[in-house]
């Protein structure tokens, strides 16, 4: 099994989402996908020399990804409340208000 | 013969494909966090039991917040989706799966390997990195109660 691999194609996976998908939360599980795509090849690269500074890297990592993404949350949440608005392209609705 | 490692990372990719397929975003949301859980796992293979449960416990939160805006945000009368293009989907992800099962890269040993453990690298390498993160996460809680008592505020 090739780890390395693996993380490509997940990251593949998530940049064939953020670019296709139009749903605001569609995008942002792309975003996640990324960010766990990454995140893998630190402990992966970790595992393979043999210390715990990936598995640290990675508790790091995560905890400012979860922060992100609680804001991102809000952010979608805040603006289907005021416009109704799920789609990505129109978000720039927003700018002419 | 298949591995457990290679059943998880196909299985990985296929809710990863899933999540990002199936129409309805509550059904995404659970499919997501399967991916989470298969995630998780093969950290545990890996040799980094922090990283796993760190990971679960990080990605139960996470769904559980995805799930809610999910459930708030999908329409009620959205269409079913076929079975055939799911189907399809689950064929496209097991075929993307087959590289990181079958291929092997040669990396050769390293030599800058040495015992870190987990706790060294934590608290004699990145000890100021998580205290900042503190501070940025305790920031972000006191954000959030200032912004709901403004909120209350106004609302009286």
């Amino acid at each position: 099994m090739e780890y390395v691999i693996l993380s490509l194609t997940l990251l593949m996976f998530g940049i064939y989402g953020l670019l296709t998908k139009r749903n605001l939360l569609k995008t942002l599980i792309s975003i996640e996908m990324i960010a766990a795509a990454a995140s893998m090849n630190f402990v992966v690269f970790a595992s393979a020399v043999g210390n715990g500074l990936g598995q640290a890297f990675l508790m790091l990592a995560l905890s400012v990804d979860t922060a992100i993404t609680a804001i991102v949350i809000a952010l979608v949440l805040m603006a289907y409340r005021e416009q109704k608005i799920l789609d990505i392209w129109d978000l720039s609705k927003l700018r002419e208000k | 013969m298949f591995t457990y490692e290679d059943i998880f990372a196909m299985f990985l990719l296929v809710t990863a494909f899933l999540a990002l397929h199936l129409k309805n975003v509550t059904h995404a949301v659970i499919s997501f966090g399967a991916m989470f859980t298969a995630l998780s796992v093969l950290y545990f293979s890996l040799g980094a039991p922090f990283a796993a449960i760190f990971q679960l416990v990080v990605a139960a939160g996470t769904i559980a917040v995805f799930f809610l805006a999910g459930e708030m945000l999908t329409p009620k009368n959205e269409k079913p989706q076929g079975f055939r293009s799911k189907a399809l989907a689950v064929l496209v992800a097991v075929a993307f799966s087959v590289p990181s099962i079958v291929l092997n890269l040669e990396t050769g040993t390293s030599t800058f390997a040495h015992d870190l453990t987990f706790r060294s690298a934590l608290w004699e390498f990145r000890a100021l990195d998580i205290a900042a993160q503190g501070v940025v996460i305790l920031t972000l809680a006191l954000g959030v109660a200032m912004v709901l008592k403004e909120r209350k505020k106004e609302e009286r």
